[in-house]
């Protein structure tokens, strides 16, 4: 009899240990899957939160890691963020893939394609292939069960953390003042009743959207629904980037105006001098590398 | 019979001994995995050589700054982490040392983005105590209005440069010290709240609005005993400037092509002062009168310290943690001689 008992006992014992293993990983893995700070306990609850994804074209040049870095800084602060980061580049760059790695924000996505040697010229709309190479990575990796809202972040800008709050809640696209840009303070669009009615801005106002590209973002939907809409480089005339994309996709009429009805400037066009290196030597140059 | 009853005992405690070892090993090695650097790849990251995972950092010895090849099917790298967040700014601790980040600032366009983003660096740095000192004769709301907003610990100062030192040259030459009288308003702050006796330690760190900081260099400068230093890139002409670190880690002089004979061929944002030695040495100030350019330095810390007490950072003063970026004026030629956009509009 004693032997039959132990016998049973020796089966049960192992299921039993393994059920409770079982119990207790799965309590665990809910447990740290919450976030844990108290500071933005609401947002941080509602789960359905729509994800911002910053389309970030970047290219090789000494200021770079610098901008990245500040950029980073700003953008580790985001919920729901997804940051997708696009080097002009033939192959992508360990400077950029370390960076990624060490600067605290938490869901990106490293991708990269070279500009044609012949679309580099002054005075010819830069990033495009990046921005779209960014398109086709949300296009391929996101549906619209996903909620989102896709933005467009150059690398030199600066951005307020009350911006992705503005655009957060975009319906389809949705459209805010830029600091320091169009040859004036800020550029912006003109509101009556909730509506854009028209372009405060002192360049060409007579374009479609006169708007910069960090002026404004679009629903992850609209990006999904109108998979033609891409920033196009034959016929395009500088400065009419946005514009051009903008009118596959939306109308004026259409446009959500944020900012207090675009009266705020929560992002600012700044640009980067150009770092001086005339003392960099072309010979005798240092024994160790270090990555500025 | 007795066979098969014996096949199925056998299986019976084999079985879930063998589900208990797997579930058990893979409950401990996953963690793992998530904790080195909080990051559950979706795709495996790209190395030359083999398909190692994510984190794990490679010596790839002297490859150039930036390229390296990767093969085209492991081009895309997707990180999502699981964990997240802290508070901003994190809480404040009584056993770190205060970082009193003194920032002179003055109004012109760009002035609100620049402030903005260097606030946005020093959310994440604990135990840090900002001191904006605007060159004016006033406070202005702008900067009031920001600081209030960014819930940072601050202090807010304003001091004007007389015109006599504003006008003299372009107010872009390098040989006319800028921000040296706000500089020096914070410094005097600084020693009329402290005191010696005060157990409370402190560091002292200038960090112009338009540079850009690294969160690791914050980190570095906290056990600053007396003087500590690193290297700035874009200062000097050079990708970056920096202080020459012999074998026995002291710092013996300075790898730079301007005026490498300054007693302290430095930038201003590539030391932090212990906030004791500013409390024992209560005439030291940046010189305001008679500075050759790039001298400015060398002022305030001759006063506090010799080249032997310097304390190396950044890996004995191997890695780039602060860059002397400058932002461009930006273009406002459409605003005309008498300002075309509505003034009350904040940029």
């Amino acid at each position: 009899m004693k032997s039959a008992l132990l016998g049973r006992l020796c089966l049960a014992l192992p299921w039993a240990l393994t059920l409770l293993l079982v119990v207790d990983i799965d309590s665990g893995r809910r447990r740290s899957g919450r976030p844990r700070e108290p500071g933005q306990p609401a947002a941080a609850a509602n789960l359905s939160l729509p994800t911002i994804y910053a389309i970030t074209p970047t290219y090789s040049r000494p200021v770079q890691k610098a901008e990245l870095t500040r950029l980073a800084n700003t953008f580790r602060q985001l919920e729901h963020f997804h940051w997708v980061l696009v080097e002009d580049a033939t192959f992508r760059s360990r400077l950029v893939a370390d960076l990624l790695a060490g600067s605290g924000v938490p869901a990106y996505t490293q991708l990269h394609v070279p500009t044609p040697r012949r679309y580099k010229r002054p005075g010819m709309p830069r990033a495009t292939e990046q921005r779209n190479e960014g398109l086709r990575w949300v296009r391929k990796n996101r549906s619209l069960q996903n909620s989102g809202v896709v933005f467009f972040a150059d690398d030199d800008n600066t951005y307020s953390l009350e911006l992705f709050q503005e655009m957060r809640l975009t319906k389809k696209v949705s459209v805010w003042p830029v600091g320091l840009v169009g040859g004036r303070r800020y550029e912006r669009p003109l509101v009556e009743q909730g509506h854009v009615v028209g372009w405060y801005t002192g360049w060409r106002p007579d374009r479609p959207f006169a708007i910069d590209m960090a002026g404004f973002a679009v629903n992850l939907k609209v990006i999904l629904s109108n998979p033609k809409a891409v920033f196009k480089r034959g016929g395009s005339q500088p400065g009419m980037q946005e514009s051009d994309f903008l009118k596959q996709i939306t109308t004026v009429q259409e446009l959500e105006p944020k900012a207090a009805n675009c009266t705020k400037v929560l992002v600012w066009h700044t640009r980067t001098e150009k770092a001086n290196l005339v003392f960099e030597p072309k010979q005798n140059q240092d024994i160790i590398h270090i990555e500025v | 019979m007795p066979k098969r009853r014996d096949i199925l005992a056998i299986v019976l405690i084999v079985l879930p001994w063998t589900l208990l070892i797997t579930v058990w090993h893979q409950n401990t090695v996953s963690p793992l995995l998530t904790l080195r650097k909080g990051a559950v790849p979706r795709s495996a990251h790209c190395s030359p050589d083999d398909g190692s995972e994510i984190g794990n950092r490679r010596d790839f010895g002297q490859s150039s700054d930036s390229k390296e090849y990767c093969p085209p099917d492991k081009d895309i790298v997707e990180v999502i982490r699981t964990e997240y967040v802290y508070t901003r700014p994190p809480p404040w601790s009584d056993i770190l040392p205060t970082i009193h980040v003194i920032t002179p600032t003055y109004s012109r366009p760009v002035q609100k983005a620049e402030l903005t983003r260097v606030a946005n660096t020093l959310l994440h740095v604990p135990n840090l105590h900002w001191i904006v000192v605007e060159d004016a004769q006033r406070r202005t709301t702008l900067v009031t209005r920001l600081l209030k907003e960014t819930g940072l610990n601050y202090t807010h100062l304003n001091v004007e440069t007389p015109r006599s030192y504003k006008l003299r040259g372009d107010i872009r030459d390098p040989r006319f010290p800028r921000g040296t009288m706000q500089r020096n308003l914070a410094l005097r702050w600084l020693r009329e709240m402290f005191n010696l006796n005060n157990t409370q330690q402190g560091i002292v760190y200038f960090a112009d609005d338009d540079n850009t900081y690294s969160l690791e260099l914050f980190e570095e400068m906290r056990t600053t005993r007396k003087v500590s230093v690193w290297p700035v890139a874009f200062v000097g002409g050079l990708r970056y400037e920096s202080p020459k670190v012999n074998a026995a880690g002291k710092v013996y002089g300075w790898k730079t092509v301007f005026d490498p004979h300054r007693p302290f061929a430095i930038d201003m944002a590539g030391f932090a002062i212990n906030l004791r030695l500013i409390l024992q040495r209560p005439q030291a100030y940046f010189k305001l009168r008679g500075v050759k350019g790039g001298y400015q330095e060398s002022s305030l810390l001759r006063e506090l310290v010799t080249l032997n007490d310097l304390e190396p950072k950044a890996a004995n003063c191997t890695k780039i943690l602060a860059w002397h970026t400058r932002t461009e004026k930006p273009v406002l030629v459409n605003e005309g001689k008498k300002g075309f956009t509505d003034p009350n509009v904040e940029i």
